[in-house]
């Protein structure tokens, strides 16, 4: 990702306290890049963390780690740059309503046929198992999903989600948008009414070249949150969004070629067992 | 329930703790009690404190063997009692990379790839004992440790064989072997291996025993450089004893230079000379990582449209000299040791007399010693080129 010249934003104007900021560098930058690496890394794991242990004390520790996720993976929030904001975080407690929408994207290819890769999006356990590291998902009636994410503030931020097309309804879709690039394995879901976070995703299938079997696109597309949920919610979408959507993808690809999810679960160390992330 | 597990607590702060015992977790884990675990030169990059995401008491060691305690309910051909060599990187077997044999390129093994994308562009596979980045697993320096994917991860060891002739195929044999075989050594070629510890020593046996005419090792001191002679049949240079490490290979070589170069060396190469002085001083201010002058001079030193084969662990690098490697037609061959696709021919030659690398082993301690052992193998006392820990 390059660096805009007019690019100070939240998460450049944070870190320009300490040795490691990149904020004035090129796009080599002085930020040595393990550096770079280990905020990432302290951050993903913080991060994490947080977000398993759903209390407050976990939100704080959401918070700092995604802070230093941002800093670590770009050095810059794509989020305010999107929003063409580029000033201090005080300014967003009151701010009201945004009208443009984030988009996250990320694509993976996985070794299996698209019709083996569907069902981890539509059964709800397996869905669950793919955002076991930041989410609960049920259901609830035909293609209805309640999703529980335990939000960085001490709360759960819980919505209901509707699938409105898969290939079963596709002959149905009056295709507001064709396009021959999708295929008819295609999942899109939307939030219904009073999700706190309205959003909607699709998850597309298309062949991968030769024997490498499909890749899978992830796209979540969310209006950010005024007002009411406040600066510190606006950071954690910052960051949040794109980490679990990489680490989702992955987790799916790992679930679908080899039957289990990497993990460190019981992991022995000195501080205990369990590296949740 | 708790085991005896050496950790790493702050730069050059190990000591050996109490922690939990593994579990099994997923369906294809296996736990493995260790009967033997060696210190790597690569551990001396977290414990000097020159590669990140190390936390205060994760478990380290990544080179180990031992016999198999509990089974997970999706393995297949691996039982309790087993007796077992384990590489360190991890494969699950299913991806496109695994298939393809590059092992430690795995997809699906590190649950912490997010926090490797930002700087590789990608994730490695993931690794025991080995900092978060490259996986978070607790490492092999105790009593138990989780093998995940155990199916494809433990190669039995024949009978015949101590722990000593097999627990090197765990990493170090399968490195050194790995780094040969990058070479496609021909009838007549010579190849020279920077570094005569655990790697460079194996990459030498292994060039020897693929058919190279003159192997040549370089390190400085004189009990390695005897071992390299005496073990692997090696010509030696004493890079402190010339004025120049090109020159004296190209005055052996007829002036071609060596057909092979392997630098088993890495960031914390030594060197003598101005060179030396710029990457020790920045390495020191932190302004880079790598020092590289076992690199440089094997790129002087091959031959035109020679290999330069890369076994040494590196940072990122920020003087790589590529004018070079590019005028002269050099193919540059690297990659974190794919241990699954050798290891059991490694047993095999083993099993067969054909190479023997337990003289690596110079040192043996119980895992409460460990400590001591680092500290021997990172000062090179007495002789030391790897102590190993019997927890
Ligand atoms: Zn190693
Ligand atoms: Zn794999």
């Amino acid at each position: 990702m390059t660096t805009q010249p007019n690019d100070t934003s939240l998460a450049t104007a944070d870190e320009s306290a300490t040795p490691s900021s990149r904020s004035g560098s090129g796009p080599t930058g002085n930020v040595g890049r393990w550096d770079r690496l280990g905020s990432a890394a302290l951050g993903g794991i913080l991060l994490v963390r947080g977000l398993r242990k759903r209390s407050l004390g976990g939100a704080a520790m959401a918070l700092v780690g995604g802070a230093l996720v941002s800093r670590g993976a770009r050095g810059h929030s794509h989020l305010y740059r999107r929003l063409g904001m580029n000033t201090a975080g005080d300014e967003y407690r009151d701010a009201g309503p945004r009208t443009d929408p984030v988009t996250v994207e990320r694509s993976i290819t996985v070794g299996k046929p698209a019709d083996e890769l569907v069902p981890y999006w539509r059964n709800p356990e397996r869905l669950s198992q793919l955002v076991g590291h930041f989410a609960d998902v049920t259901t609830w009636g035909e293609d209805r999903y309640n999703w529980r994410v335990y939000g960085p503030f001490g709360q759960t931020i819980e919505w209901d989600a509707q699938l409105v097309s898969d290939r079963s309804d596709a002959e149905q879709s009056d295709g507001d948008q064709p396009d021959a690039t999708h295929s008819d394995d295609d999942l899109h879901w939307e939030t219904m009414e009073d999700a706190p976070i309205p959003h909607d995703g699709t998850v597309e299938f298309r062949p991968a070249p030769g024997d490498r079997g499909t890749e899978v696109t992830l796209r979540v597309q969310y209006d950010p949150p005024g007002g009411t949920l406040g600066t510190a919610v606006m950071r954690w979408l910052d960051v949040a969004p794109d980490v679990l959507v990489g680490t989702t993808l992955r987790r799916f690809k790992s679930l679908a070629e080899t039957g289990e999810i990497p993990t460190l679960e019981a992991n022995p160390s000195a501080r205990g067992a369990g590296d949740l992330i | 329930m708790s085991m005896r597990a050496l950790c790493w607590h702050d730069v050059n702060d190990l000591r050996v703790d109490d922690v939990p015992e593994p579990e099994l977790v997923n369906p294809r884990d296996i736990v493995l009690r260790v009967t033997m675990t060696t210190a790597c030169g690569s551990d001396l990059h977290f414990i000097d404190g020159y590669l990140p995401t190390m936390r205060e008491g994760d478990v380290i060691g990544h080179e180990f063997m031992g016999e198999v305690a509990k089974v997970g309910r999706k393995v297949e051909g691996v039982e309790e009692g087993d007796r077992v060599v384990v590489p360190s990187f991890i494969g699950c077997g299913s991806c496109g990379y695994c298939q393809g044999d590059l092992w430690s390129l795995c997809d699906n093994t590190n649950p912490n790839a997010a926090l490797q994308e930002p700087v590789l562009g990608d994730t490695t596979a993931g690794i025991y004992g080995y900092t978060h980045a490259f996986g978070g697993y607790a490492g092999s320096h105790a009593e138990y440790v989780r093998v995940p994917h155990a199916d494809e991860n433990c190669f039995h060891v024949p009978d015949e064989l101590d722990d000593e002739q097999a627990l090197f195929a765990s990493d170090a044999w399968a490195t050194g072997y790995m780094g040969a075989d990058f070479c496609d050594i021909e009838e007549g070629d010579t190849v020279a291996v920077w570094g005569c510890g655990g790697v460079g020593l194996m990459a030498q046996q292994s060039a020897a025993l693929m058919g190279a005419e003159r192997v040549i090792g370089i390190d400085r001191f004189p009990e390695r450089l005897r071992l390299a002679e005496r073990e692997a049949g090696s010509e030696t240079i004493d890079y402190t004893a010339v004025d120049s490490v090109v020159d004296a290979l190209k005055a052996v070589t007829g002036g071609r230079g060596p057909d092979a170069c392997i630098d088993a060396v890495g960031m914390e190469a030594h060197g003598t000379g101005p060179a030396h002085a710029y990457d020790r001083a920045k390495q020191q201010l932190k302004l880079h990582t790598d020092r590289g002058e076992a690199l440089r001079q094997a790129i002087v030193a091959c031959r035109k449209g020679g290999t330069l084969s890369i076994l040494g662990v590196y940072g990122l690098m920020d003087k790589f000299p590529l004018g070079i490697v590019m005028n002269k037609g050099l193919t540059v061959r690297t990659a974190q040791q794919h241990g699954q696709r050798y290891v059991p021919d490694l047993l095999e030659y083993a099993a067969e007399g054909e190479m023997d690398p337990s003289y690596l082993a110079t040192h043996e301690l119980s895992l409460e010693e460990s400590p001591r052992g680092y500290d021997l193998f990172k000062h090179k006392e007495d002789g030391c080129v790897r102590p190993v820990f019997v927890p």
